[in-house]
């Protein structure tokens, strides 16, 4: 299968990757920089290692110089056996968090790399079945989880009643495939099955700020796995479902649940994949709750939250999406007493769980491991609640928490933000 | 003119060619982006260039500062001594004073670079990354560090400064040496991604 990842690193190589390739000096500065090499300590681990990976092939194919004397550059030729190590190195012990990108000396990004390389191992079918499976069904039902619209519409419709029930006020709504409304507030599938409390926090903030919203049962899903597997076209088709969507209802604003990657994929990237542009603004609904603290549109009181609460900072909404401080603004509202972890914002550590790493189940124990520097960072804090803007962070984090018995809540910040709320009976 | 200076001649242009080259290729692909911006790119390609140097800025840097030091020493070096080699050919006399400062700065990044060659000799995560590439371009960036010191202190030595600057530049575009250029690449690349995400800058 040497040929067809051979044929991606031609076509896929592009100017960008290239100055990277050539800039890299191998100093390995980079290494303390990566939490899976701080984890295990192989020298596989580090992001020099892993870049060379990809470069020496990019010298073998793509420079006279390697093709003429391989020997001086460290030049190779592609094998089978190369295509499993490839694999290791790019889904196996990176996250594509980028903070050695940030700390990269000469300014280089290996997550880039990393992401010809995966492009390379989709094309040789090397990719890991977690990730592929969550594609297809992506694909093949509009969500990676496989959720009918009925049944969407269903847990809408109890969640709804609950919210009712819980709240004693009867107006609360949680609205769906409403045209014309102001939000579109799409989500992450694993709410709908697993995490619902987190579309209730967010209904009861909605009904708070008074927002013209809405939901939909198709089309809904932010995830995009495509994008873990640097599969441009496939991550494009599965970004532009909800773009369109959001097009279609003419909304002015697509609100992104919380999910690291899901706000960079639809924010950030898919603008690129597809090579054009919305008419309507996309934000984290961490940017759309900081909007409804600055605005007075909701009030908190943050004695409701007396816990101390700690941040975790998901490396795609914060590092590489560029969502640093309004998690913050918003949390000193709602929490009495909230510290960060240290290192923090941009320099924060992975969790582990990026990357696709959580739908790879061949490197289960290893990510478990990995964490261990965030499970760490945690308990230095002294915090009994973890929030974190992400899903995929959750997931890592509730099994961090148990392996390493952290004895922590983790929570969404809408969910902090709901126990805080000062609500509005508008029965009233 | 003599050998040694019609070679480094040639080895310049040579490496000019190489760098043009390259450039070109960089620049003929900056697609435009469509996603809006959070930041600016120009701040961000600032910082890349200014900030984000110092050894505060970067957890491997004030991880790493005696490796932060030396590279810094030795790059200094590196820049002056191909300066220094440039001004060889017309050729260009520079006050005794000079001469000697750029000596005493020679001497010290050569022992930068050795130090940074002997590091990645006895580090095993280094030796891991490290091909023989890595040694070669030290050794003739070393090589003509110590020439450059050679021809500061006595002019007679001028044509095995210029040989040892012809070989290094005529090697230039095989290896590593080319990050001379790409790294300007990489850090304006990095700069306009941090800058337009608001990340940085």
């Amino acid at each position: 299968m040497t040929a067809p990842a051979l044929e991606v690193l031609r076509t896929r190589l592009d100017a960008r990757t290239a100055a990277f390739l050539e800039a890299c000096v191998r100093c390995n500065l980079c290494a303390e920089s990566c939490h899976v090499y701080l984890a295990d300590g192989e020298s596989a681990s580090t992001p020099a290692a892993k870049v060379q990976q990809v470069a020496r092939l990019y010298r073998r194919y793509h420079t006279w110089s390697g093709r003429v004397l391989p020997w001086l550059t460290g030049a190779r030729e592609l094998d089978e056996a190369d295509l499993d190590a490839l694999k290791d190195a790019a889904f196996g012990r990176c996250t594509m968090c980028g903070r050695c990108t940030l700390n990269c000396a000469v300014g280089l990004d290996p997550t880039a790399v990393m992401g010809l390389a995966r492009a390379m191992l989709v094309a040789a079918g090397k990719v890991p079945e977690g990730i592929t499976a969550n594609v297809t069904a992506a694909l093949e039902t509009g969500n990676s989880m496989r959720i009918p619209a009925d049944e969407v519409r269903e847990t809408i419709a109890w969640l709804e009643a609950d919210l009712r029930e819980s709240t004693g006020d009867a107006t609360i709504t949680l609205p769906l495939d409403q045209p014309g409304k102001r939000v579109l507030y799409a989500l992450n599938p694993r709410e709908i099955k697993f995490f619902p409390l987190s579309i209730q926090a967010a209904g009861l903030i909605f009904h708070a700020a008074r927002e013209s919203w809405t939901l939909t049962s198709a089309d809904f899903d932010i995830t995009n796995y495509a994008y873990f597997a640097c599969d441009r076209a496939t991550a494009g088709k599965i970004s532009a479902r909800v773009l369109e969507r959001a097009h279609s209802l003419g909304v002015e604003t697509l609100v992104v649940a919380e999910c690291g990657h899901g706000y960079r994929s639809l924010r950030w990237e898919a603008p690129e994949y597809l090579q054009r542009t919305y008419p309507f603004e996309i934000l984290s609904f961490v940017e759309l709750l900081e909007r409804y603290v600055a605005g007075g549109r909701i009030t908190l009181n943050a004695t409701r939250n007396r816990d101390r609460v700690t941040l975790h900072d998901p490396c795609n909404l914060v590092r590489n999406g560029g969502v640093i401080e309004p998690q913050r603004t918003v949390l000193r509202r709602a929490a009495w007493d909230f510290v960060e972890m240290t290192p923090n914002r941009e320099h924060n550590y992975c969790c582990g769980g990026g990357g696709g790493m959580l739908a790879a189940s061949e490197y289960a124990a290893r990510r478990v491991a990995t964490g261990k520097l965030k499970a760490e960072q945690i308990r230095r804090t002294g915090a009994k609640v973890v929030v974190t803007p992400c899903h995929n962070c959750m997931d890592q984090l509730l099994e961090l928490s148990k392996r390493y018995e952290l004895g922590v809540e983790i929570r969404t910040l809408a969910e902090v933000v709901a126990d805080a709320l000062v609500v509005p009976n508008h029965n009233h | 003119m003599r050998l040694p200076a019609l070679l480094l001649l040639a080895a310049l242009a040579t490496a000019a060619f190489s760098l043009a080259r390259a450039r070109a290729a960089i620049g003929s692909t900056r697609a435009p982006l469509f996603a809006p911006a959070r930041g600016r790119e120009a701040a961000g390609v600032r910082h890349a260039f200014t900030t984000a140097f110092l050894p505060w800025a970067k957890e491997s840097a004030s991880g790493h500062l005696a490796t932060y030091l030396a590279g810094i020493v030795y790059h200094a070096g590196v820049f002056a001594m191909l300066a220094r080699l440039i001004l060889t050919l017309p050729p260009v006399r520079l006050p005794w004073i000079v001469d000697r400062a750029l000596a005493a700065l020679f001497v010290l990044a050569l022992a930068c670079g050795l130090g940074l060659l002997a590091k990645r000799l006895i580090n095993a995560d280094l030796r891991a990354v490290s091909v023989p590439d890595d040694a070669i371009a030290n050794l003739l960036v070393d090589l003509s560090l110590a020439a450059g010191c050679a021809a500061a202190l006595a002019p007679g030595a001028v044509p095995s400064f210029q040989l040892a600057g012809a070989v290094l530049l005529l090697y230039a575009p095989l290896g590593k040496l080319r990050h001379m250029l790409f790294l300007v690449t990489s850090r304006t690349l990095w700069g306009q991604y941090y800058g337009r995400r608001g990340v940085r800058g």
